[in-house]
């Protein structure tokens, strides 16, 4: 069938025909075959012309279309929506950069450059005389969505979905929620506690309908993809019944002999086997943790609420969209970095936000009354040699924050700061002031010369050679050396393997586009936020989680989802399944299935992005890219070569 | 290697800097300072070392003495430090570690002990003149002796050794080698800066506080000369009776105009008063003042009747020989000249 097409060539104000002879252009595709009509055009993407499309494709009843003007990236969904209002299928249009690929690409050469525009235009012409129109693919999506991790951005997360009214799973690996904000007293900048924030969400979660709490619970299995992810949980019992009498259970966890670090308090306390996390926890039911239970049945004799006969289960579970906030873990100095693990009192910014919560009064360490504080900053980021480049974001502010809790709340405390520069960004600045006029200490070096942490006779010392005194070595003796230490991701990440996640350079989960998409990975349908996408305090992470569950009910919202048809298609009687193609597919997109006999590979239409990694490598050239088949792409080489 | 010593913070706040430890070390005021140079530049360094309680840079620098505080790095201070106050309360402390009695730094953090200082020495004056019998004559007599042997006394014990310990402690400790001729070539600029306050000129929009500061030195070497060593109270000669009033004249007025911009608190120099800053004005006007009148009184015969105006004279002037001249703000007149000539002989 031949089409009837129309040509419009841009000048693009002068950017275009300052360089190119456009009407040269024009003049030398308007006999091409099929070509309808051609015009010229100073800005294709103005009003007037557009509509001007819009008419001429109605009227001429054009079935093809092709703009040559600026890069597709900037007009191409413009001009896909002219040709669908004028009712033609807007695969049925491409189109032609004439600006960066002509133009601008060979400003010193016009002669040559219309030369290359001509070529650009008659290829689209071809492309466009094979086009056909395509619609896109139509799937189930199921209305549910799993959120896994319950901190504070999947609890927020969990409760915004609900409010749509959209089922939600949270599938939290810890017996209780809340993640890192539950360890911490008050917070920056709001000086509520991190009880009373977990609290708040909490309290919400439990009342939705909507929403389902799984704790003690980890994905262990994921199969299928946006739309339809079935997942397997394997979820841990508490050994203890939900309804029980608190003063039995307090003298349970008297009892238990078992002494193990308390990871809630960072290890610098023990706790038992059967244990609280504090007294706000939530669920507010203890648990009893059986990896380092001896079974001695104390507890058991004490308390009836104990019951060992519960069993771990595994549950399935069919949601539409995963939304991950499985947060960070805080930097682990290593053995001797800045006397950590080296000397008694060296310890970690999450520690000492622990060890103040606990004291009273005074501030008590192994025993000894502490009153000068040294705090070293960026412990862990911003590394010139080792792998962590970036800033950690929250760990100035929450350090000058610490310091000033720490002052506030115990008598005679000095506070030293040996920061790389601080950065307490937005309204944070008005914390660094406030400590600053209270009267801690802020030195100062580069990178390349940090502080160094001495000890002799129980004394520490530490020295720096501070940049904002003419590099004058100072030395501070201090009872107490605090690492500000960054965030990192989760040591057990392995989640996102079972979902084909892929991560930054920094390790920490990678949205699509930082500044644009950034939110949704490449793996459509499952969304990210929190810190398990990199550093965020609490109210970035609330910011991405509330963005998350908008675009995560977006798959779901429908119950159905269309996606872009331009994807792999496999012609079943070429192929002869290699295996090629399976391992070339950077999103997992082909199956190996049985046809009539013979094993063949199959496109997950849902997966598939139509990146064409599978089409090269097919050894019986059996797999076509919809729109740009073989045919497509030949005919266009043939006008470019032309 | 220098130890941090938050403490000294504290106690700088007893000489008027209060909220230098908001500084963020961003260096605008050094930038904006028109007195600041690549080789002494300041304040920022200063606010630096107050903050890390760095005593013994502060003790050995001359930095606090080359401001004049015009106050410009105070208005463009982003976080309200209040550098040019800071300067000032260091000269103020410099000023007690230079005195080796200690006397003028318990006086600096005691208004107290200073107020008790000014009752003793009106009670001297009131029993001085009940052993003279209130004989007028006679107390003017002593009076005048009593300014001779004051001056001498204050600068031979308090003035002078405390000059030497300046130098022991800019020149002597850190071991800086001045070669002799140095010390006489200096001089002149001793005596030039003493009179002149020269280099206050390089602030920018100073020119009318800088000639105020001219005539009332002027006015104050004048009177002293006067009173002294001509002894105005008691010379008959025209020229020298003239010469006393248009000094005292020009005392009292110019005072009037200072106190009034401490009143007004316009200018940032004037924002911030210690107890000192007002003794100083405050005695000076009076001393002026109470010249002029007592001279009038002995011109139009009134004061025979009158002996309590010159026991106030009197008064005024004991306070300010024994008091404000030795420990108190008088000082800074004395280091800062001389700091000037320690500078010029160091480079
Ligand atoms: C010392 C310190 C002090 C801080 N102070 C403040 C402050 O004062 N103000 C402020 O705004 N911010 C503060 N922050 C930052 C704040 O802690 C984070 O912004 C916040 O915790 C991020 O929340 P999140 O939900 O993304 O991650 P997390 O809090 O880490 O929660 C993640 C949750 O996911 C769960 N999880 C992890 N992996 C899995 C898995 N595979 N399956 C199921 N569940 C899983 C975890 O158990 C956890 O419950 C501080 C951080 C630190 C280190
Ligand atoms: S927030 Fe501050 S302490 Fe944390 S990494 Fe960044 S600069 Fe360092
Ligand atoms: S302008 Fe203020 S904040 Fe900046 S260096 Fe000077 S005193 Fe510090």
């Amino acid at each position: 069938m031949n089409k009837k097409i129309g040509v419009y060539i841009c000048h693009c104000g002068g950017n275009i025909s300052d360089y190119v002879d456009v009407e040269k252009v024009k003049e030398s595709i308007e006999t091409d075959e099929g070509v309808f009509l051609a015009k010229t055009t100073m800005f294709a993407c103005g009003d007037a012309n557009q509509k001007e499309m819009v008419d001429d494709i109605k009227k001429n009843e054009l079935d093809g279309v092709v703009v040559a003007s600026c890069s597709p990236k900037l007009h191409l969904l413009t001009f896909r929506a002219v040709t669908e209002r004028a009712g033609l299928n807007k695969y049925n249009y491409v189109h032609a950069n004439i600006r960066e690929q002509a133009s601008w690409a060979h400003s010193d050469d016009k002669p040559g450059a219309t030369e290359t525009a001509i070529h650009l235009v008659k290829a689209a012409i071809a492309k466009v005389r094979l086009a056909e129109p395509l619609y896109p693919f139509i799937i189930n999506s199921k209305k549910a969505v799993a959120v896994i991790g319950g901190g504070i951005a999947g609890l927020r997360a969990a409760i915004e979905l609900a409010d749509m009214g959209c089922p939600v799973t949270i599938i939290e690996r810890e017996h209780f929620v809340g993640g890192r904000v539950a360890q911490w007293d008050v917070l920056f900048t709001t000086n509520e506690t991190g009880k009373e924030v977990v609290t708040k969400l909490y309290n919400e979660v439990i009342r939705h309908d909507n929403i389902k709490l799984l704790t003690g619970a980890e994905v262990i299995s994921n199969t299928g993809s946006i739309g339809d992810f079935t997942m397997k949980i394997k979820v841990t019992p508490r050994y203890i019944k939900e309804k029980c009498n608190e003063g039995h259970l307090l003298k349970a966890i008297a009892v238990c002999p078992v002494d193990v670090p308390d990871e809630f308090n960072f290890n610098i306390t023990g706790r038992k086997a059967i244990y609280h996390n504090f007294p706000s926890e939530y669920p507010q039911t203890p648990v009893i943790d059986i990896k380092n239970c001896t079974r001695c049945g104390e507890c058991e004799k004490i308390c009836p609420s104990v019951d060992f006969s519960q069993k771990e289960e595994i549950l399935e579970i069919n949601v539409g969209s995963v939304l991950m906030a499985t947060g960070f873990d805080s930097y682990t100095p290593a053995d001797g970095e800045f006397g950590y693990n080296q000397f008694e009192n060296v310890i970690t910014l999450p520690q000492f936000k622990r060890i103040i919560d606990l004291n009273d009064k005074k501030l008590i360490f192994r025993g000894k009354e502490i009153n000068k504080i040294a705090y070293i900053y960026c412990v862990g980021s911003r590394q010139i040699d080792g792998e962590n480049k970036y800033c950690s974001r929250y760990c100035c502010t929450s350090v000058i924050y610490a310091a000033m809790q720490a002052k506030h709340k115990f008598n005679e405390i000095n506070n030293y700061h040996f920061n790389r520069g601080i950065r307490t960004y937005g309204k944070q600045e008005v914390l660094y002031a406030e400590s600053l006029k209270g009267g801690d200490i802020y030195l100062q070096s580069y990178e390349d010369a940090p502080p160094t942490v001495e000890q002799h006779n129980d004394k520490i010392t530490i020295r720096i050679n501070d940049i904002l005194t003419a590099k004058k070595e100072m030395s501070v003796e201090a009872d107490l050396v605090v690492l500000v230490t960054g965030m990192v991701p989760r040591a057990d990440n392995s989640v996102a393997s079972l979902f084909k996640l892929p991560k930054g350079r920094d390790k920490f989960f990678n949205e699509i586009h930082m500044k644009l998409r950034p939110v949704e990975t490449v793996i459509d349908g499952i969304t990210i936020c929190g810190a398990c996408q990199g550093p965020k305090n609490i109210m970035e992470s609330v910011n991405s989680a509330l963005s998350a569950a908008i675009k995560s009910f977006s798959y779901v919202s429908k119950g159905e989802l269309e996606l872009e048809p331009i994807i792999a298609k496999i012609d079943k009687d070429l192929c002869t399944w290699s295996g090629t193609c399976a391992e070339a597919c950077p999103f997992d997109a082909i199956k190996m299935v049985k046809d009539e006999k013979k094993d063949v590979a199959a496109i997950n239409n849902s997966v598939c992005k139509g990146c064409g990694m599978c089409l090269p490598v097919c050894p019986s050239n059996a797999i076509n890219l919809i729109a740009y088949s073989d045919n497509e792409i030949e005919s266009m080489i043939d006008a470019l070569a032309g | 290697m220098a130890a941090i010593n938050p403490e000294f913070g504290k106690e700088l706040k007893n000489y008027g800097a209060f909220d230098f430890n908001a500084c963020y070390n961003c260096g605008n005021c050094t930038a904006v300072c028109s007195l600041s140079t690549e080789e002494d530049s300041f304040p920022r360094e200063m606010v630096r070392f107050s903050v890390l309680g760095l005593e013994d840079d502060i003790r050995s620098s001359l930095k606090p003495w080359l401001c004049y505080y015009c106050g410009e790095c105070s208005t463009h201070c982003p976080q309200e430090a209040n550098p040019g106050e800071l300067m000032m309360s260091l000269r103020r402390w410099l000023t007690t570690e230079y005195d080796w009695t200690k006397l003028s730094g318990l006086l600096y953090r005691s208004l107290p002990l200073t107020i008790i200082g000014f009752i003793i020495a009106a009670i001297g004056v009131l029993i001085f003149s009940a052993l003279e019998k209130f004989n007028l004559q006679s107390i003017m007599h002593k009076g005048h002796i009593f300014e001779i042997i004051a001056i001498a006394a204050v600068f031979g014990f308090i003035l002078l050794p405390n000059i030497i310990r300046m130098w022991w402690l800019i020149i002597l400790k850190p071991k800086i080698k001045v070669p002799v001729i140095k010390y006489l070539t200096g001089f002149g600029d001793l005596i030039v800066h003493m009179f002149t306050q020269k280099r206050s000129l390089g602030c920018d929009d100073n020119q009318l506080r800088w000639f105020e500061h001219f005539i009332i030195v002027i006015g104050y070497l004048g009177l002293l000369f006067t009173t002294v060593f001509l002894d105005w109270f008691s010379n008959d000669s025209l020229f020298v009776i003239v010469l006393g009033y248009a000094m005292s004249i020009i005392i009292f007025i110019v005072t009037i105009d200072f106190m009034s911009d401490r009143i007004k608190k316009q200018k940032e120099m004037s924002k911030f008063s210690q107890p000192s800053d007002w003794m100083f004005v405050v005695w000076l006007f009076l001393m002026g003042l109470t010249a002029f009148i007592v001279r009038l009184f002995i011109d139009t015969g009134l004061i025979e009747k009158n002996i309590w105006l010159y026991l106030f004279h009197l008064t005024i002037l004991v306070q300010w020989a024994l008091i404000i001249v030795p420990f108190g703000k008088w000082t800074h007149f004395l280091y800062r000249s001389f700091a000037m000539y320690f500078a010029k002989i160091k480079s």
